[in-house]
């Protein structure tokens, strides 16, 4: 088999609050297959955003904190502009709070990425978000602001946006966190579908519930990444005691 | 390129950005109306100054330079001189034909002896003459005298048909529709008395008198002053120094006391016109010195004036006169004399020739004053050496430091210097503006970026680089620029070519104007009122706000009104009669790109914090 499209080893993160360090991610280990959709499970704090931002380049791992790699290649070694690159291409983020601009409309919105240097330029952006769109029911939507729009309508636009440059893997925070649940199953739905669509997708939830859709799921504790701890899981997980 | 959307977004849905290029076109409005007025100043005085005195001049003052006709020969023998004129200059006491009465008033005056005809040459002195004809106010007065002297025998010749003319003409709604025979009959039987009354009031509408008695009866009644006849004459009197072929004054508007500037920038004569200046005379005293320093007895000469010159500088139309040159050379000792033996006075051993202060030169056109300098310096070289091989007695540059070649420029140094200083001071002064303009555009950058931050983090995440969101607000700061530029340069223009008309404006603020900001005033009384309802404080406060500004300014303006308007442009103040109107367009243009060069430079503080902020950090926000 090839090698995996994604993997971490023995990644740490601390964070420094004034004069003390808070060590976040104490020693990480995973791989993600290409086509693969992990659901990493974790209570509040345990650090699971700040693993899905050291995976799509957005933040770096302390100093000789364990690497990621990407299709073998280490994110470190890469440059600025690289990364910058990487992000707009490689990963696709979806936020818990949206994070959609006030000032642009459901469009413009979504194919933003298209527009940055690396993206696939306006005019595809334009057309492949305006298909994704319409497949998420928000072709009438098309023009609005996002203030105007439910929270779920708003977070299938941020998706959109997170495809717009068909990146190779989604890296979704908590995205259905912040709706109820009949509106959080309609969007795991549209994820699952992108996934059947060969996506990648790597999901932070501290809800057991939505992490069963999954292929696969982890649980991160105390900063280190181990097999999710509910028997009643879906998916077997190797044998390993981390993810790795 | 996601930058131009992005910034034309928040320029347009938000009010801030708004404010900062108000800011900016208001600083660059200021700037370009100041500079506009300076350099129009600078430009008045620099034309101005080869106006009254030509290009280059030759100074000794008080001694004066002799033989200068040799001198000035010499000058226009040279290709690049278009003309000389020689001028003496003194100080002298003027004594004013006005008030009526014994204690008349006295001006100081400069009093410039020239040679008309060649000073017509180098300066623009016949260009600067204010009559060219009779006020017709003065005329009425003059002919109004006249007609008292006149009138009885004027009717007395007057035959009937004449004479009922002058009953139409006098009085037409009296006479209105009456038959032929009926207006024969008032007409014979009109008395002298009645006729004669009517003549005077005629006097004031010269076209009817012309009606009542003919061409050639008014040619006749008009002989008394041959200006009224001939109006010509009033400006040849004026080229010649000359008046009925006596030597005669032109002095500068502002001399007499009786012309008045209006807020209008027209001139009033007072007395209705009586005290214009071209129908009465003048004592001219001097102080001559002698060639020790010393004071000899005042000589004085009565002189009456032929015209008067507005040159546009203040200073100068204020205090100087012009005098035909051998008047002012007789009053200062600097004509040509006899000398006398010290042991017998009835002895003559020899005379003294006659003597000028000033030589004006004026160049050909396009020849540069410095280089006229040097000729003009060169020149009299010559002319030291050939009155030297002819044993004639001449002041010598290198051992006169009173005799003096300079440009009109460095003659008037005292008087361009300062409005120069002025400019630099303000530009100075506005650059200072400049800096309070640029922080108000980082503060309010500041406060966007601020606001955007999660924007900027999202922005990040879809792989935006920190030069790119750098860009962002460049390219913010370019937009708010070159829009707040543009406005600039627009009010800036605006408010500099209607300079004349606002200040006209301020000089006779229109009712209207007052009682629209009152009404306006109202209006948002009212408003906020109607706001109140709504219970918030915002537009409250501002609704009061304004209403408190309206009603302050339509008051102002109310009270200047009635207090007569306010004249901001005292020439007195000013030096020039004139506000400068027209834009100085490459100091505007300079000012415009400084405004877009400093909008762009502020915004880069801001930006460079928004490249700097921590995405993770920014995405934290919610
Ligand atoms: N910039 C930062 N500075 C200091 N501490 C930070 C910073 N970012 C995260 N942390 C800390 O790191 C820990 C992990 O944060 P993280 O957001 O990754 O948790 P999480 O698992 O996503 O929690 P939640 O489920 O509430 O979103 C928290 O204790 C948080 O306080
Ligand atoms: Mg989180």
């Amino acid at each position: 088999m090839s090698s995996p499209l994604l993997e971490v080893c023995d990644l740490r993160k601390t964070y420094r609050l004034g004069h003390v360090d808070v060590p976040v991610l104490k020693g990480c280990s995973l791989k993600v297959d290409r086509g693969e959709w992990l659901a990493i499970l974790g209570s509040s704090g345990s650090g699971k955003s700040t693993l899905l931002h050291l995976l799509g380049g957005l933040d770096r791992p302390d100093t000789g904190g364990g690497d990621i790699r990407y299709e073998g290649r280490p994110l470190a070694k890469r440059s600025t502009r690289s990364l910058d690159r990487y992000r707009a291409r490689t990963v696709g983020f979806v936020f818990q709070f949206y994070h959609l601009l006030p000032e642009l409309t459901v469009l413009e919105n979504a194919m933003l990425p298209g527009l940055v240097p690396g993206g696939i330029g306006g005019g595809p952006a334009r057309r492949r978000v305006r298909e994704l769109l319409d497949r998420f029911g928000l072709s009438h939507r098309l023009h609005h602001r996002p203030r105007e729009l439910s929270g779920g309508e708003r977070q299938r636009t941020a998706i959109a946006r997170a495809l717009a440059n068909d990146p190779q893997i989604l890296l979704a925070d908590e995205p259905t966190g912040n709706l109820d649940v009949h509106t959080g199953k309609e969007i795991l739905d549209l994820l699952a579908e992108a996934h059947r669509d060969g996506l990648t997708i790597v999901m932070v939830t501290h809800d057991q519930q939505i992490a069963n859709r999954a292929d696969r799921d982890g649980r991160l504790v105390d900063g280190v990444l181990g097999p999710a701890a509910a028997a009643g899981s879906a998916q077997s997980v190797e044998d390993s005691p981390t993810l790795a | 390129m996601y930058q131009p959307l992005l910034t034309s977004r928040y320029l347009m849905t938000r009010m801030i950005p708004l404010l900062a290029v108000a800011a900016v076109a208001l600083c660059v409005a200021l700037v370009i109306v100041v500079i506009s007025v300076m350099t129009g100043f600078l430009d008045m005085i620099r034309s101005s100054g080869q106006t009254l005195m030509g290009d280059v001049v030759i100074t000794y003052p008080i001694r004066g330079i002799p033989y200068y006709d040799d001198l000035i020969t010499k000058l226009q023998s040279k290709a690049d001189v278009k003309a000389a004129t020689p001028v003496v200059d003194t100080w002298g006491l003027l004594r004013m034909p006005y008030p009526a009465g014994d204690a008349k008033e006295s001006e100081q005056v400069q009093i410039w002896g020239v040679d008309p005809s060649s000073f017509s040459q180098v300066t623009g002195f016949t260009d600067t003459l204010k009559w060219s004809e009779i006020p017709s106010d003065t005329a009425a007065m003059m002919r109004w005298d006249r007609m008292r002297d006149r009138a009885p025998a004027l009717v007395a010749s007057l035959d009937i048909p004449s004479k009922i003319r002058l009953l139409q003409e006098s009085a037409p709604d009296e006479v209105e529709g009456a038959e032929p025979s009926v207006l024969r009959k008032l007409a014979e039987n009109a008395t002298t008395e009645d006729l004669t009354k009517r003549m005077l009031h005629l006097t004031w509408a010269p076209e009817k008198l012309r009606v009542v008695i003919g061409d050639d009866g008014m040619r006749d009644f008009d002989s008394f002053d041959s200006r009224l006849g001939d109006s010509g004459l009033v400006l040849a009197d004026g080229r010649s120094l000359q008046r009925n072929s006596r030597p005669a004054i032109v002095s500068g508007l502002h001399v007499s006391k009786a012309n008045e500037r209006t807020s209008t920038g027209d001139y009033a004569i007072s007395g209705g016109g009586y005290w214009w200046m071209p129908n009465h005379e003048a004592t001219l005293t001097t102080l001559p010195i002698d060639s020790r320093g010393g004071m000899l007895d005042p000589k004085s000469i009565v002189l009456p004036f032929a015209n008067e010159f507005a040159s546009g500088v203040f200073l100068i139309d204020q205090t100087r006169i012009m005098v035909p040159l051998n008047i002012v050379q007789d009053l200062t000792n600097l004509d040509a004399a006899e000398i006398v033996s010290p042991d017998d006075p009835t002895r003559v051993v020899g005379t003294t020739p006659a003597k000028a202060t000033m030589i004006l030169v004026r160049g050909q056109n396009g020849v540069d004053p410095k280089q006229l300098r040097e000729l003009v310096h060169n020149t009299y070289g010559e002319f030291e050496s050939a009155c030297a091989s002819a044993g004639r007695n001449v002041p010598r540059l290198d051992r006169d430091p009173g005799l003096r070649v300079l440009t009109w420029e460095e003659q008037n140094a005292s008087f361009i210097g300062p409005v120069e200083k002025e400019r630099e001071l303000m530009r100075t002064l506005f650059s200072i503006v400049y800096l309070v303009c640029g922080a108000l555009i980082v503060a309010i950058f500041w406060a966007i970026v601020y606001e955007k931050t999660r924007d900027i983090g999202i922005l990040r995440s879809v792989g935006a680089s920190r030069m790119g969101i750098v860009w962002i607000f460049l390219l913010y700061g370019l937009f708010v620029g070159i829009f707040g530029a543009i406005t600039g340069v627009g009010l800036g223009w605006l408010v500099t070519v209607n300079m004349p008309g606002i200040h006209e404006q301020m000089s006779h603020p229109p009712l209207w104007l007052g009682i629209a900001m009152l009404a306006c005033a109202g209006g948002v009384i009212l408003w906020t009122a109607l706001q109140l309802r709504s219970g918030r404080l915002l537009p409250l406060l501002l609704g009061i706000l304004v209403a408190i500004v309206l009603t302050g300014m339509g008051a102002g303006e109310l009270l200047i009104r009635s207090s007569g308007g306010i004249v901001l442009w005292d020439p007195a103040v000013y030096y020039f009669t004139d506000v400068p109107d027209t834009v100085d367009w490459p100091s505007a243009w300079i000012t415009a790109l400084g405004a877009v060069i400093c909008s762009v430079i502020a915004a880069a503080i801001p930006a460079a914090r928004a490249a700097d902020i921590d995405p993770v950090g920014a995405l934290r926000y919610e």
